[in-house]
């Protein structure tokens, strides 16, 4: 079969001469704003961030239209990970489509399979065992944390500091490795099923959890010090890439970013699941919304889980960790959203169900997704080197943004 | 469902609503015409009395009958705990329109552009509709329930790519069969 | 009229401005080329890239060293098989989830950096081994083998974890490329979802063995897929 379809067909590159590839102004624009942004002036440029690049988002293309060093214009093109997740889900069981949620942000993936998990058994009209929602929320807390670490070590990585990348990574093989012990895999866990989690807590996992809850406040704050008082950080991210709280609304952000514009939005406190009412933590806002501010926050929320992990250790009750379902799922036709608080924002998952054991439509909000969109409004006006610092401080993981 | 914010979105909308207002858990729900959408929209916005000013989700449906577009909606300072589920019913699947939100929410717009990518719904009124996540010549729209995904492996080592919107023998798609209806409404 | 285009009328778009459009600066191909035959595209159009010319030559690109050192045998061969061995340089391209693992790999805990593979290079002229690591959709299929193509010889490419090798959780999906093997030439498959960071070290050091036993792809190496037609 020699008939292609797509420019994109890699056969092409292979057996076809390079000029047949776009130059990056698409022609005829598809849209206005296409038509508006490739419209090049007189000393203005288009230059291509592709989809790979050092930075270690993921496959992100942005097109940014340059004059010197400042940026005009760009524009994100997206899709170079979009693995058809929502499709595969609607031909798979109940159980098989949490398996195909993991690898969407695949850093925090325990939170990417809780939001479908929770839909789920919205359409049952289920509820966890107390035991296992305790558990959920225990691991969740730790993914967020490890979550949370690695973003430390990426937002100094794209500002050019090697060294906070390997004490991120330290950290965050110590909570994986706990991670591992409890689910059996480093990181797309699959440990959370309809109904409650997959095995009880064992042996290993608790001594390694112990282990680490002892030193793990201390461990943070050396990690931060590396950072925080930085002359060379400072200077580059404060008041760099300021969303203001209208901005941040109307974009439609959520989690760290909005909550370091001023908007005290959080789905744990604000629409509560779990075991959450129970916990007590604060929420840490903060007023100034730019990349320091971003960055403040998620540090603030990693000592605020400690105190979740610790508070739930003390108060895990005894039971059964898995309700009692049957093996074939069949909800009653209906709808359900669930949404939660990731590390990004607000991760949510909207399911249809049709009376068969297949979802006949399952819908994943992700935040990575909307949060992207701030940097065409926060990025105009910076100059080039400033592009890492805030797509860092926006915390996108691409899984996740394409699904 | 939150009974005060049914009745007051009953007493504010009640010739636009398609169904009564409806519930289940923590959703409250809402069915629409596409062509309502911009005031609808609006009033919950900007009214202090709704004040849903943070817009959760915004995905399309196929139900093998018509298209829907549906709408997470929550309030931001809390007016009420609910989630607001706004359906909007009735597009053609054949020329499936609605107008767009990102006049309220800037943060739509890239959600509209996925729901076009993967329905095929042209949101009127969106500066920027074209493709995000497939390549920009694609011809299909994926999710839509006539968009058959084949379990056969690809034809050739160094073709690459396979092309899912081909059915194993195209005389056998006749529409009865290729689309999967809901029995949901 | 393509899909991609929702009825929009030409005439809407064009864009009000009071300065001038200018045309965008296109470079050709065809600016500048080498005749020596053994430079890069030498003497022949573009579209031909040299390892095709070296088919078309019988030729073999084993690349040993030449001119005087030919005279010396397979001694010196060896030790530039152990040169390349030891600091392979990895190309930084991590697409999925599998490339947090490949991070974590040369991070502190499991040092790929006492293997000489800590320098992760962004540019593909400066790379040996291409880890591709998460899966491959097809949007993506044509600027990795781009980068591909951009890496000087000899290069060697690792597939790390399920879906680079087979497809893996997302073979059945419509925009996925069921395993990379069907667009590049692949040394070592590294199964796993995702493989652990040790897996990751193992299958470097099989790498190494491949290299210093001149196995592998790049000697016989073909541009395109390694996978016979009718897989």
């Amino acid at each position: 079969m020699t008939q292609t379809y797509s420019k994109d067909d890699p056969t092409l590159l292979v057996d076809s001469p390079a000029a047949l590839i776009d130059s990056i102004q698409p022609f005829p624009p598809r849209s206005e704003r296409e038509a508006e942004f490739y419209a090049v002036r007189d000393g203005e440029m288009l230059i291509n961030l592709g989809p790979q690049h050092p930075s270690t988002h993921g496959v992100l293309r942005v097109v940014l239209k340059i004059e010197g060093e400042k940026i005009i214009d760009l524009d994100p093109v997206l899709g170079y990970l979009h693995r058809g997740v929502e499709k595969l889900c609607e031909n798979a069981d109940y159980h098989q489509a949490i398996c195909y949620t993991d690898p969407l942000e695949y850093i925090s993936s325990l939170f990417m399979e809780l939001a479908p998990v929770m839909a789920f058994e919205k359409l049952l009209d289920l509820e966890a065992p107390r035991r296992a929602q305790y558990i959920r929320v225990l691991t969740c807390e730790l993914n967020r944390v490890a979550s949370h670490a690695l973003f430390m070590g990426w937002l100094a990585l794209d500002l050019g500091g090697l060294t906070p990348l390997l004490y991120a990574f330290v950290e965050r093989d110590e909570i994986v490795e706990m991670l591992a012990a409890q689910t059996g895999q480093r990181m797309l866990f699959n440990y959370f099923r309809i109904g409650g989690v997959n095995g009880d807590l064992n042996h290993d996992f608790m001594s390694r959890l112990g282990d680490w809850m002892s030193r793990a406040l201390k461990q943070v704050e050396a990690n931060q010090r590396l950072l925080n008082e930085n002359e060379i950080f400072l200077k580059r991210t404060k008041g760099l890439g300021v969303v203001d709280r209208d901005t941040a609304l109307r974009l439609g952000m959520t989690g760290p970013s909005l909550r370091a514009s001023g908007v005290p939005y959080d789905v744990r406190r604000a629409h509560p699941y779990l075991v959450y009412p129970e916990l007590a933590f604060d929420v840490p806002t903060r007023e100034e919304g730019d990349t320091y501010a971003r960055y403040l926050i998620r540090l603030d929320e990693i000592k605020q889980s400690i105190h979740m992990i610790d508070q739930c250790l003390h108060k895990m009750p005894d039971g059964p960790v898995m309700a009692k379902i049957p093996r074939l799922i069949r909800p009653r036709p209906g709808r359900a959203f669930a949404a939660i608080e990731s590390p990004r924002g607000q991760y949510a998952c909207y399911a249809i169900s049709d009376g068969t054991d297949q979802p006949f439509r399952m819908h994943l909000h992700d935040p990575s997704f909307v949060n992207l969109q701030a940097m065409g409004v926060v990025l105009p006006g910076n100059l080039i080197a400033d592009t890492m610092a805030i797509m860092a401080s926006l915390d996108p993981i691409m899984g996740g943004v394409d699904k | 469902m939150d009974a005060r914010l049914a009745r007051r979105l009953d007493a504010r909308f009640s010739d636009r609503l398609l169904r009564p207002v409806t519930g289940r858990h923590d959703e409250t729900e809402v069915r629409i015409a596409p062509s309502e959408v911009p005031e609808v929209m609006r009033t919950l916005h900007d009214d202090p009395e709704f004040g849903f000013t943070v817009l959760a989700d915004l995905c399309g449906v196929d139900t093998g009958e018509v298209m829907q577009v549906v709408y997470h909606l929550w309030t931001e300072p809390a007016v009420t705990r609910d989630w607001l589920r706004v359906i909007v019913d009735g597009l053609d699947r054949d020329d499936p329109r609605c107008p767009s939100v990102t006049f309220l929410w800037k943060g739509a717009e890239w959600q509209e552009r996925e729901t076009y990518d993967m329905f095929g719904i042209v949101f009127e009124g969106n500066r920027d509709l074209r493709r995000i996540y497939m390549p920009p010549d694609y011809t299909s729209f994926p999710l839509r329930k006539d968009f058959y995904l084949a379990d056969d492996a690809a034809r050739g080592a160094g073709e690459g790519v396979r092309h899912m919107e081909q059915m194993a023998t195209p005389a056998a798609a006749t529409r009865s069969n290729t689309v999967r209806r809901a029995k949901i409404s | 009229m393509p899909a991609d285009v929702p009825g929009n009328r030409p005439a809407m778009l064009t864009v009000p401005g009071e300065r001038a459009v200018a045309e965008p600066i296109r470079v050709t191909n065809t600016l500048w080329r080498s005749t020596h035959e053994t430079a890069y595209g030498g003497g022949l159009p573009p579209a031909i890239t040299h390892l095709r010319e070296l088919e078309l030559a019988n030729k073999r690109d084993d690349a040993p060293w030449s001119g005087a050192l030919d005279i010396i045998p397979t001694k010196a061969d060896h030790v530039l098989d152990l040169i390349r061995a030891n600091s392979l340089w990895p190309l930084l391209s991590g697409l999925a989830c599998c490339a947090i693992e490949m991070m974590s790999a040369a991070a502190s805990v499991n040092d790929m950096d006492r293997f000489g593979m800590f320098p992760f290079r962004a540019s593909p002229r400066q790379a040996d081994v291409l880890i591709v690591a998460g899966t491959l959709t097809t949007k993506m299929a044509g600027p990795l083998v781009r980068l591909w193509e951009q890496m000087p010889e000899p290069k060697w490419c690792v597939a790390l974890g399920d879906c680079t090798c087979s497809g893996g959780r997302y073979k059945r999906s419509y925009s996925t490329i069921e395993g990379i093997d069907r667009v590049l030439p692949v040394d070592v498959y590294i199964p796993g979802c995702p493989p652990r960071p040790e897996a990751l070290i193992y299958g470097m050091m099989k790498l190494q063995q491949l290299i210093l036993e001149r196995r592998g792809h790049w000697a016989e190496r073909r541009v395109g897929p390694s996978v016979p037609a009718g897989i």
